[in-house]
């Protein structure tokens, strides 16, 4: 049943929530811009029936995300979003189930969710905005914060070493590792889209800066945290591809490459981790699409289920099973 | 009644549950009620002392007696605590006369040579016992004629059942079911059966003594199966189709068998990557519409703490299963406890609804599961059922189980609106009993289902306005407690025994059997009592448990938990202190409770 016709298309007002929670200029704003972008592409031009959208969050700034939506949500504890959207997903194949994570809720207190979803390779996708911060906490370093970033709970500047989820993602499996940048809505969401659209697990890790609470030295005032991104940290892939590939890449690899960067290609995963090692030796982090590989079964497919065998919406009736059951009451005897 | 008790001891990796198990379900298949129990199972593979225990009756029973008839000695750990740490070795409950069985070869293999079983270490104690010895080479046996050392336990079973008078045809049949027909198993098993029967007989065995009185039952429908069986059973039957779980023991066997079974009837089945997990990967399932459970145990059950205060919150219908065991912490993982109860009835963070349900056998629990799984739906909250290892790890004859008795509510749930999109499905809309029906994810037209973990709207936004806060928690947590005291679905307690008894007993799980036995010992002795096994933990059956302290003189309550848990919330929800009127019998070794720990307590 179609409910949004190419006379009453769905609009992005439709499914905008009542939430105001984020400080004006947080990335935040444009992930949840480009999300709904994609929505209405899901709704009007791909065909998806909004309520099979299932949006999850957990805790933090970037899980006020469906606050700001007007959708079938679920805003969970800490950490905890990525195994119940695993449930969901797996209970209803039919759904579209997208999670928004923190860099704090996903690659801290979720890590085992998180690295076991890749591997399970359940079909969802995990966006994580990530800001190097505990913005909700008043800005303690988080577990992706650059060594050296002068927190509340690292006055010294950070010491440990920070997280790299895109090379923990490939490591476990994901079907798609990516990364966008909040300032670039209609890449960012080229990236969802197509995030959501694999097969399997999808890791979009997504740069929102926080504007309140990541400071960096000579950056201040409003918007200048998106300066120090642009001009100091991020690097996109298809850029490493072509100027790094000296320094990471043999003579005779080399002769082999393809001009482009292709992330469909059986080797992007080994490429990919080589690039962003060496990005890493210039303090940069790799941007772009990384990694698609669908050849992995995804987790509904290797226990059975599936939009026409969706546990859901299973006859539970006695009277539809009873046949069964008496088999299986017969067999313990 | 008449009842028959085995134990058979050995070393894990010994195959005497495999023994124990297969004579159980013979004298089952004979018309008996048979019980069969961890005796003495360590957390451990191979090596460690292993013991299981059978029992036989004509009439159902529900636990183990205080002494064997028979001990079939597999292994010198049946007779001596021979790491010297204190352990009470099963010959130590043989009874006065009863009959020794063991193996009078050497031990053969790893990892259990050098235990040679040798009675003469034992003479004094056997002497005393007037124990009645039949030694048979049965290691020798199965190494030189069958070339396989396991088949120790099938010869064993060929000598008892030439002593006990048991049909070669009901091994046999068993030995189908278990190996498939005609597989060279079968045949192993067969062959190596036939030998202790034909060595028992050359040598004149026999006890006719010990014969149990038995007739084959027609179209014997009886289930033989483990409580944790029966849980999981009972959960399909009940619509149960979303499953996660991390194994643990005393709860894998519901894993495992809902691993087996769950994907035939559509349902699926995800082995977590912890307990934390598992409970999350619950509500999931849940929220999208499936009735969903897990199982667990201590340590388990801790991690999953977390997921059930976000379940009462979220007023999420999800059924937790707690098996207990002996803890904290680790504690003795595959040994009895009741220490849990309070985590159960108390635990997860923050007020709110929730059903505490407490299975007495497994038929009970089947049935139970039912209710579980509606009243879960009907109150969108949290039901556990808890029980322990005993009960969980047990294998018990029930009557035939019917699922037809089942009928699946599922509580309020909002049809999906005629006319497509609506937008205005509020999860948490205040109404009169504070019930929201619920929808689920992908309902044609409904887009707005928003469950929230922090306070929220009834649409489900944030809010932590004073005057919503009030009405969301009076919904969550008062009035639903309220409406669910009332639900004639909540199990009530079943009392055995004289209403003017003067002596009461209260427990729950598996004290059942063992209580049900001392309560009909003392009346065999003149002595009135009587037993309120509760069947509802949480809202406390208050009333009624009050009204039977009240008629008794003297109350015990019954539990596998040095701080007498079930006992603090009896007074806390019932009677108040009463400290001369109520009091405990305690068991916190890790040992099953019996007729006689029960009675010498008091």
């Amino acid at each position: 049943m179609a409910v949004y016709t190419p006379e009453k298309p769905l609009t992005a007002a439709e499914i905008t929530g009542p939430g105001a929670w984020w400080c004006s200029g947080c990335g935040d704003f444009g992930v949840t811009a480009a999300f709904k972008d994609v929505l209405v592409t899901l709704v009007n031009e791909l065909g998806v029936p909004l309520e099979r959208v299932f949006v999850m969050s957990g805790i933090g700034c970037s899980s006020k995300e469906p606050e700001m939506l007007r959708l079938n949500a679920y805003h969970g504890q800490h950490g905890r979003s990525i195994p119940v959207a695993m449930g969901v997903a797996l209970a209803n194949p039919n759904l579209v189930v997208v999670d928004f994570g923190g860099d704090g809720d996903s690659y801290a207190i979720g890590m085992e969710h998180f690295v076991h979803a890749c591997i399970k390779n359940v079909n969802m996708t995990l966006i994580v905005m990530n800001n190097q911060v505990y913005g909700l906490t008043r800005g303690q370093a988080s577990p992706t914060g650059h060594l050296g970033l002068k927190t509340s709970s690292t006055p010294e500047g950070k010491k440990v070493r920070p997280v790299n989820p895109l090379k923990l993602a490939i490591a476990a499996g994901a079907a798609f590792v990516g990364r966008g940048v909040s300032w670039k809505k209609k890449e960012l969401a080229e990236l969802m889209l197509r995030a959501i659209q694999t097969k399997g697990f999808s890791l979009l890790d997504v740069f929102s800066p926080c504007v309140t609470y990541h400071r960096e030295p000579g950056y201040r005032g409003s918007g200048a945290i998106v300066d120090w991104y642009r001009l100091n940290y991020v690097l996109d892939i298809q850029e490493a591809w072509r100027e790094m590939r000296d320094q990471v890449f043999s003579e005779e690899e080399r002769a082999h490459l393809p001009s482009d960067y292709d992330p469909t290609s059986p080797d992007a995963a080994l490429y990919a981790l080589r690039l962003i090692e060496e990005a890493a030796k210039m303090g940069r982090e790799v941007t772009g699409l990384l990694l698609v590989n669908e050849s992995a079964p995804t987790l509904e497919e290797a226990l059975g289920v599936s939009p026409e065998r969706a546990p859901a919406l299973a006859d539970i009736s006695v009277e539809g099973n009873l046949e069964r059951y008496r088999k299986l009451l017969a067999e313990l005897r | 009644m008449r009842s028959i008790q085995v134990c058979g001891a050995g070393r894990a990796g010994d195959g005497t549950n495999t023994n124990i198990s297969m004579l159980g379900q013979v004298l089952k298949d004979l018309g008996a009620w048979a019980f069969v129990w961890r005796e003495e199972v360590y957390s451990n593979i191979q090596t460690r002392d292993t013991a299981f225990g059978l029992r036989a009756a004509d009439v159902p029973v529900y636990g183990p007696d205080d002494e064997f008839d028979i001990l079939e000695a597999f292994d010198q750990g049946a007779f001596v605590d021979w790491t010297g740490e204190g352990r009470v070795p099963p010959l130590a409950r043989l009874r006065k006369g009863g009959i020794v069985l063991y193996d009078s070869s050497p031990r053969l293999e790893y990892p259990n040579a050098g235990h040679e079983v040798r009675p003469e270490q034992v003479e004094a104690e056997l002497k005393a016992r007037e124990a009645r010895l039949f030694g048979l080479p049965m290691g020798r046996m199965a190494k030189e004629q069958f070339g396989n050392y396991i088949v120790r336990g099938t010869i064993a079973l060929g000598v008892l059942a030439h002593m006990l008078g048991l049909p070669e045809e009901a091994f046999a049949r068993r030995f189908v079911r278990i190996f498939g027909e005609g597989s060279d198993l079968f045949r192993l098993n067969l062959e190596a059966f036939r030998a202790g029967l034909e060595y028992a007989r050359a040598e004149g065995w026999e006890l006719p003594d010990l014969r149990l009185p038995l007739t084959p039952r027609e179209d014997d429908e009886r289930q033989l199966l483990l409580g944790n069986e029966a849980v999981a059973l009972g959960s399909i039957v009940a619509g149960c189709r979303f499953y996660a779980g991390y194994p643990i023991t005393p709860a894998s066997e519901v894993l495992e068998y809902m691993a087996e079974k769950l994907p035939s009837v559509g349902g699926v089945v995800v082995q977590a990557d912890s307990e934390m997990a598992a409970a999350h990967h619950v509500i999931g399932g849940s929220v999208a519409g499936a009735r969903a459970m897990t199982a667990t145990s201590g340590p388990g059950f801790s991690l999953m703490q977390e997921a059930i205060s976000a379940a009462g919150m979220t007023e999420t219908p999800v059924v937790i299963v707690v098996s207990q065991r002996g803890g904290p912490a680790t504690g003795l993982p595959t040994k009895v406890g009741q220490e849990d109860l309070n985590e159960t009835v108390f635990g997860g963070h923050g007020d709110f609804a929730r059903i505490v349900l407490a299975p007495t056998e497994p038929e009970d629990a089947f049935y139970m599961m039912e209710k579980a799984f509606n009243l879960a739906d009907r109150y969108q909250c949290p039901v556990f059922v808890i029980y322990d290892q005993m009960f969980a790890q047990s294998t018990y004859t029930t009557p035939p189980l019917n699922p037809s008795r089942f009928t699946i509510d599922r509580g309020k749930v909002v049809a999906a609106p005629a006319n497509g999109h609506n937008g205005r499905y509020r999860r948490y809309a205040l109404t009169e009993d504070g019930i929201s029906p619920r929808a689920f994810p992908g309902m044609p037209g409904i887009h707005t289902i928003y469950v929230n973990t922090n306070e929220h709207t009834e649409e489900g936004y944030i809010t932590e306005e004073m005057v919503v806060r009030k009405a969301m928690v009076e919904k969550r947590v008062v009035k639903r407690m309220q409406l669910i005291v009332r639900d004639r679905d909540l199990p009530s307690p079943v009392v055995h025994g004289p209403a003017d008894a003067p002596i009461g007993f209260i427990g729950y799980g598996s004290v059942y059997g063992p209580v049900l036995e001392a309560v009909q010992r003392l009346a065999e002795k003149g002595q009135k009592a009587k037993f309120m096994a509760l069947r509802t933990i949480w809202p406390f059956p208050g009333r009624e448990v009050r009204r039977f302290v009240d008629s008794c003189r003297v109350v015990y309550v019954v539990e596998y938990s040095a701080t007498a848990q079930l006992k603090g919330l009896v007074q806390r929800e019932a009677t108040g202190p009463m400290p001369r009127k109520l009091r405990s019998v305690l068991r916190y070794d890790g040992r099953p409770m019996t007729p006689g720990y029960v009675l010498q307590s008091l």
